[in-house]
């Protein structure tokens, strides 16, 4: 007997317990096998998916072209649904963004050693999911080239924006949000970056990753200075996630329209958007990794985790919708009891009870164990959460509008095709950005799976030689 | 003109033995090259831990000042408007953006301070030079020792392969 034996038993390892990765290869050939989506030529399947997000693209710029043009008035909001499909793509597009900075931030400070498999993913989604919502609050603005007029600089005009409002409080929200999710998906690229670089044959691609990698020779000082720099912005990016969306959640909560005038919001808010970030997280993990052969590295692990918090998320969504009635209905106010009422038995019920379908009902299929690892159903739930978030919004934002305070000023909502282009633009727009980030970008971090590897492999080592041990005592 | 000796080694574990070796007779100029971060290696050759957070707390402060300081001014020094008789100067208001600066202040500094502490961007290195260091990325674990003179080179040629490097090479250049 040498050293004292470890008290808990080993098996509680959660490295060894959950096969984070499902072999184990040489470092030169994981690399190599992570950098092959971006090292050899695009399927049939990459270019006939480019094809159609392209062409949903180039209705977008013919949606904005005309909005310039013409003017907002081409939208199908007017008074009183003086908000429709502007602000409503914008929370949605934006709230898809927080699960990217979610998965990478807030789970790199928990030390949750699965994040390194889908963090970059879930990070470039993230910040087209950002190009997107960004493009809405400009759009809105009804004379969007004097967008500068909302940043404070001294102008002759001596006009400064108006810092009471939440307009402004959304543009540096935006500004804050975009820029950080740059920072922190580029600084966690650099490494990668360096090693697609070496690994690449072609001259014109080593000199391409060689300029983006800025020089990077993964010293023990940069390694230094890096990692304390990453889980620093990912401790600045936790909060930020928050008060983004908790922001989003003031442009209604400040606004004294019943529905709207609610203190609920920011934190149901919040919920809202780490669930439908996490569902579109899902909608593009699982065809990404059928199509790449990630297999090894996406493990049912990781489904399995994504969809425990998909769960999660979802049961405080419902909470969120449970409060929502409950306070319509205990105010007292006659108002606010028809805000809510008129979701559930007005013109809106079907959306609403579609809602309550999608992201209600659908997320509690995950307390089986069998059925968050089926990929399929994984994939087709979460495509239900992603339409069940984009109506909530819908909901949230035309009903409280459309039937307020006076009868005789009440009208619904109807949207426009040019409406309807700026959605469906943006979700080509968003798919464009992603397969092509796909093709050239490293989609798995390369140097935190290396890392995780071995220290697996140390991990089962230990156990390895544990059991030895305590067979040998025994 | 500088001059190292690099040396590779196959796994971070001899790297880092080899490390504490060298340092141990003597060789006190070193740096490890790796694909993914070693741990202990930091301890080994004696780094201070980054001094980031400081800048990061600086930046955030400075942020979050500013912003509350444009944000009073503008409201309620330069243009008073009064809307609806609320106070002109609305401290809560104002701590949206005043949050939302801090973190952008912070966030840009850390990543400005990485960059600037890491000696980056450059786009060439005498390392970047050798074919066989390509590996640093990929799967070797590499020391780079400085020294002077053509003895230097010889003396840390022989320690390297004495401790078991696969490799060793010797680069000049401009550091």
């Amino acid at each position: 007997m040498s050293e004292p034996l470890p008290l808990a038993p080993v098996t509680a390892d959660p490295l060894v317990v959950h096969p984070l990765l499902e072999e184990r290869r040489p470092d030169a050939q994981l690399g190599e096998a992570l950098l092959r989506p971006v090292l050899t030529a695009p399927g049939m399947g990459w270019w006939a998916l480019v094809g159609v997000c392209a062409a949903l693209t180039v209705l977008l710029a013919v949606a904005i072209t005309i909005t310039f043009v013409t003017g907002v008035g081409t939208w199908g909001n007017n008074i009183p649904v003086a908000w429709a499909f502007g602000i409503i793509n914008f929370v949605w597009w934006i709230g898809i963004g927080h699960a990217g900075t979610l998965i990478s931030a807030i789970l790199l400070l928990f030390g949750m050693k699965w994040r390194s498999s889908v963090n970059r993913m879930a990070e470039a989604m993230t910040l087209f999911a950002l190009v997107c919502a960004a493009l809405f609050p400009l759009l809105h603005l009804g004379r969007p080239w004097k967008f500068y007029y909302l940043v404070p600089y001294p102008s002759s005009l001596r006009m400064w924006p108006q810092f009471r409002s939440p307009l402004t409080w959304d543009v540096v929200a935006i500004t804050t949000y975009l820029t950080v999710s740059v920072l922190f998906w580029y600084l966690g690229l650099l490494p990668d970056l360096a090693t697609a670089r070496d690994t690449a044959k072609q001259v014109w691609r080593r000199r391409v990753w060689g300029l983006l990698s800025l020089g990077w020779r993964g010293s023990a000082r940069h390694w230094r200075h890096w990692r304390t720099g990453y889980l620093l912005l990912a401790g600045l990016a936790t909060p930020l996630v928050v008060s983004v969306h908790t922001i989003v959640s003031f442009d209604f909560a400040v606004a004294q329209l019943p529905g709207w005038h609610s203190t609920v919001f920011p934190p149901y808010f919040v919920a809202g958007a780490i669930f439908s970030g996490l569902a579109m997280v899902l909608s593009l993990l699982i065809p990404a990794r059928r199509a790449l052969h990630l297999h090894a590295v996406v493990t049912q692990a990781h489904l399995d985790a994504l969809a425990r918090l998909l769960l999660v998320s979802g049961l405080f969504v419902a909470y969120g919708y449970v409060q929502e009635h409950f306070f319509g209905w205990y105010s007292g106010s006659p108002y606010e009891m028809h805000a809510m009422n008129i979701l559930r038995t007005g013109p809106y019920a079907p959306a609403f009870w579609t809602v309550f379908a999608c992201n209600v009902l659908v997320p509690q299929l995950f307390w089986s164990a069998r059925l968050r690892t089926q990929p399929v159903v994984l994939w087709c739930a979460a495509l239900l959460v992603n339409v069940g978030m984009w109506l909530e919004r819908f909901i949230i934002i035309v009903s409280p509008l459309s039937e307020d305070f006076l009868p005789s000023s009440w009208r619904h909502y109807a949207p426009t095709w040019v409406d309807l282009s700026l959605l469906s633009g943006t979700v080509g727009l968003f798919g464009l950005g992603f397969l092509l980030f796909l093709r050239f970008l490293p989609p798995i971090p390369i140097s935190e799976v290396k890392e995780l590897q071995h220290e697996l492999e140390a991990s089962e080592a230990f156990a390895h030689d544990v059991s030895a041990r305590e067979g040998g005592a025994r | 003109m500088s001059r190292w000796v690099l040396g590779e080694f196959r796994s971070p574990e001899r790297m880092v033995e080899a490390a504490r070796a060298l340092r141990a007779s003597g060789f006190l100029r070193l740096d490890a090259h790796t694909p993914y971060p070693v741990e202990d290696v930091d301890a080994v050759l004696g780094l201070p831990t980054s001094r980031l957070p400081l800048l990061a707390l600086l930046a955030g402060v400075g942020g979050a000042v500013g912003a509350y300081v444009v944000q009073w001014f503008t409201q309620a020094v330069d243009w008073p408007l009064n809307v609806g008789g609320r106070p002109l100067h609305s401290g809560p208001a104002f701590i949206p953006i005043t949050f939302e600066s801090a973190v952008l202040a912070a966030a840009g500094s850390i990543f400005l301070g990485v960059i600037v502490a890491c000696g980056l961007p450059r786009v060439t290195h005498p390392f970047l030079h050798l074919e066989a260091f390509r590996s640093a990325s990929i799967d070797g674990f590499w020391l780079a020792v400085a020294v002077d003179g053509s003895e230097g080179v010889d003396a840390a040629e022989g320690a390297l392969r004495q401790l078991g490097a696969a490799v060793v090479l010797a680069v000049e250049g401009r550091r």
